[in-house]
C-alpha cells in the first residue's frame, strides 16, 4: 500500500458541517475530529467502495467526493 | 408586498435547501435578541451556523447513537411502557414521556425520572414547540412568543440552572467524591466552552438552545409516533391489514420502514420556509433579496420516479430509488439538515433496504423502537375517541391528542423482556440514565 497516493475520498472543509454521517456510514474511512470536521482516514483505502459511495450520497452538504485513487481490496 | 417563490419538485426543493443565500432567519420577532429563538442553532445562517454545528455535532456521534438505541432506550421503553401503556392512553403523551428521557440526557437536564417530572418537562416542550412553528401559527403570534418566554424562564430556573450547577461541580473535579465524570451533553459542552473564554452560549442562548434540544428530541418524535399509527390503525380512511402492526412488533426494520414512509407523507414541517438574503438564482429561478421561499416537502416527496408507483399511498414495503432516502426530504438537506435525524430516524433507507442490505451495524432510530414496543403491547384504536389535530398551526401533521387502547393489566409484551427485568431489578432506569 502506498501512503503517498491520495486517499480515495476527500472532504471539503469549507462545506463540511461535521454532521458525522460519513463516519456513521463508513467508520473505517472517516472520523469527526476535535474541531468538528469530518476527515478521511487511511482506512478509506481498504474500505469497501460501496460504503464510500454511500458516504458521498448521504453527506448532507455534498462535502465528500470520490477521487481517482483506486480502492484496495479489503483485507 | 414581499415576493414569494414556491418550489415543489424534489430536485428544486433539494437545491433550495443547499443554497447559501437562503436563510432560516425569516421571523425577526422570534429570532432577534430577546426573543424565544434568538441565536439558536436552527435559525443561524452561514458561518455562524456552521461553527455552531461543528460544536454540537459531536453530541450525535455513532457511539452515542449506539448507546441510545441498544443500551439505554430499551430500558426506558420497558419501564415506561410497563407503567403507562395500559388501558386507554394518549399516544402523544406516551411518546413524549418516552422520548423526553433521552432528549433530557442529551441536553444535560437532570430530573428524578418520576412521571410528574417527565410530564412537566414534556409540558414545557409542548409550549416551546409553538415557537419552532411560529411561521405556521394560526392566531396571535405575540401571545405565543410571550408564553414561550415565560416557559423558558421556568425551565431555566427549575431545570437548567440546577443542572448547570451540578456540572460545574463535576468539572471542578468531583469534590463530592462520587466518582462521577462530567457527562457528554449540551450543557457540559457549553460550560467547557465558557471556561475556555468562548461566549457562544452566553446571554441566554444556552437556555434557548436547551429548549430547542428538548423540543427537537421529543415533540417531533412523539408526533411521528402518532402519525405512524395514524396510518397503521387506518385513521387515514384506508382499510389496512392488521398484520402490519404485527409485522412492526416483530421486526424493527419493518417498524423503521413504517416510520420513514410516514415521515415522507406527513413530515414534521410540510412547508419549509427561507428568506433570500441576497439576489440569487435557485433551481433556475431568479429570487430577489428579501423574497420568501417556500419548499413544499409533501409534494417533493411524492415524485413517482423517485419513490415508486402511487407515491401518495402509505406503503411501508415500497422500494425507492437508490439515490434518495425513503423519508424523502422530510429531515431537510444541506447545512440545516436535522441534527438529530439519526437519533429519531436511524440510518436512511435506500432502494430495497433489506436486512442484508442494511447489515448488522444498522440503526433503526428511537421512533421505530417506540413503534415496535407500542405495537408489541397490542395497541388498537380507541373505539370511542378519535385523534384530535393540533389546529394552533396550519401544519396539519401535529396532534393534540391521539387516544389508543392497550390491553388492561400488566400485559408485558414488550420486545425486550430482559430490559424490563433489568429495570425492575435495579439496573439503569429513566431516573438515572
Amino acid at each position: 500500500m502506498s501512503q503517498q497516493q491520495p486517499l480515495p475520498v476527500s472532504v471539503d472543509p469549507d462545506l463540511c458541517v461535521g454532521s458525522g454521517d460519513c463516519a456513521r456510514v463508513a467508520p473505517t474511512a472517516f472520523e469527526v475530529n476535535d474541531e468538528g470536521l469530518s476527515v478521511a482516514l487511511e482506512g478509506a483505502r481498504t474500505t469497501d467502495r460501496s460504503l464510500l459511495v454511500d458516504a458521498v450520497r448521504d453527506c448532507p452538504t455534498g462535502a465528500i467526493t470520490l477521487t481517482d485513487a483506486a480502492v484496495e481490496e479489503p483485507r | 408586498m414581499t415576493e414569494e417563490v414556491v418550489f415543489d419538485h424534489y430536485d428544486q426543493v433539494r437545491e433550495a435547501m443547499y443554497h447559501p443565500d437562503l436563510s432560516r432567519g425569516m421571523d425577526p420577532r422570534s429570532a432577534e435578541e430577546g426573543n424565544p429563538r434568538a441565536d439558536v442553532l436552527s435559525v443561524l445562517h452561514g458561518d455562524e451556523h456552521k461553527a455552531r454545528r461543528r460544536i454540537e455535532n459531536p453530541l450525535f456521534r455513532r457511539s452515542a447513537l449506539v448507546e441510545y438505541e441498544r443500551e439505554l432506550f430499551p430500558k426506558v421503553l420497558a419501564e415506561i411502557c410497563a407503567r403507562d401503556a395500559v388501558g386507554q392512553v394518549d399516544l402523544f403523551e406516551l411518546g413524549g414521556a418516552l422520548s423526553v428521557v433521552l432528549a433530557a440526557r442529551r441536553t444535560g437536564i437532570d430530573h428524578d425520572g418520576s412521571a410528574e417530572q417527565l410530564q412537566e418537562l414534556f409540558g414545557h416542550v409542548k409550549i416551546i414547540a409553538q415557537a419552532s412553528a411560529i411561521m405556521d401559527v394560526v392566531g396571535d403570534r405575540d401571545q405565543v412568543r410571550a408564553e414561550v418566554m415565560a416557559v423558558l424562564q421556568r425551565f431555566d430556573e427549575r431545570y437548567v440552572q440546577p443542572s448547570l450547577r451540578r456540572r460545574e461541580r463535576l468539572l471542578d473535579g468531583d469534590p463530592d467524591g462520587s466518582g462521577e465524570e462530567a457527562p457528554h451533553d449540551l450543557l457540559t459542552v457549553a460550560l467547557r466552552r465558557r471556561r475556555a473564554g468562548d461566549a457562544t452560549f452566553d446571554g441566554g442562548v444556552l437556555v434557548r438552545e436547551a429548549g430547542l434540544y428538548l423540543h427537537g428530541g421529543s415533540h417531533t418524535s412523539a408526533q411521528t409516533l402518532c402519525n405512524t399509527f395514524y396510518y397503521l390503525l387506518g385513521h387515514d380512511g384506508t382499510q389496512r391489514d392488521a398484520a402490519l402492526v404485527e409485522r412492526a412488533a416483530a421486526d424493527p426494520l419493518f417498524a423503521q420502514r413504517c416510520v420513514h414512509e410516514t415521515l415522507r407523507l406527513r413530515p414534521t414541517t410540510p412547508r419549509i420556509k427561507r428568506v433570500a438574503v441576497a439576489d440569487a438564482r435557485v433551481a433556475g429561478i431568479d429570487v430577489v433579496e428579501g423574497a420568501r421561499v417556500v419548499m413544499d416537502v409533501v409534494s417533493a416527496n411524492q415524485d413517482a420516479e423517485l419513490f415508486g408507483a402511487h407515491p401518495e399511498r402509505f406503503d411501508p414495503d415500497r422500494v425507492v430509488r437508490d439515490d434518495v432516502a425513503m423519508w424523502g426530504l422530510s429531515f431537510g438537506a444541506g447545512p440545516h439538515i436535522c441534527i438529530g435525524r439519526s437519533v429519531a430516524g436511524g440510518f436512511p433507507l435506500h432502494g430495497e433496504a433489506t436486512h442484508d442490505d442494511v447489515g448488522q451495524a444498522h440503526l433503526h432510530g428511537l421512533v421505530a423502537l417506540m413503534v415496535q414496543a407500542v405495537a408489541a403491547r397490542g395497541v388498537r384504536r380507541d373505539p370511542q375517541h378519535d385523534p384530535v389535530l393540533d389546529e394552533r398551526t396550519d401544519r396539519g401533521t401535529r396532534w393534540l391528542h391521539f387516544p389508543v387502547r392497550f390491553p388492561d393489566g400488566d400485559g408485558d409484551r414488550t420486545p425486550n423482556a430482559h430490559a424490563a427485568h433489568t429495570a425492575r431489578s435495579g439496573g439503569p432506569t429513566a431516573r438515572n440514565l
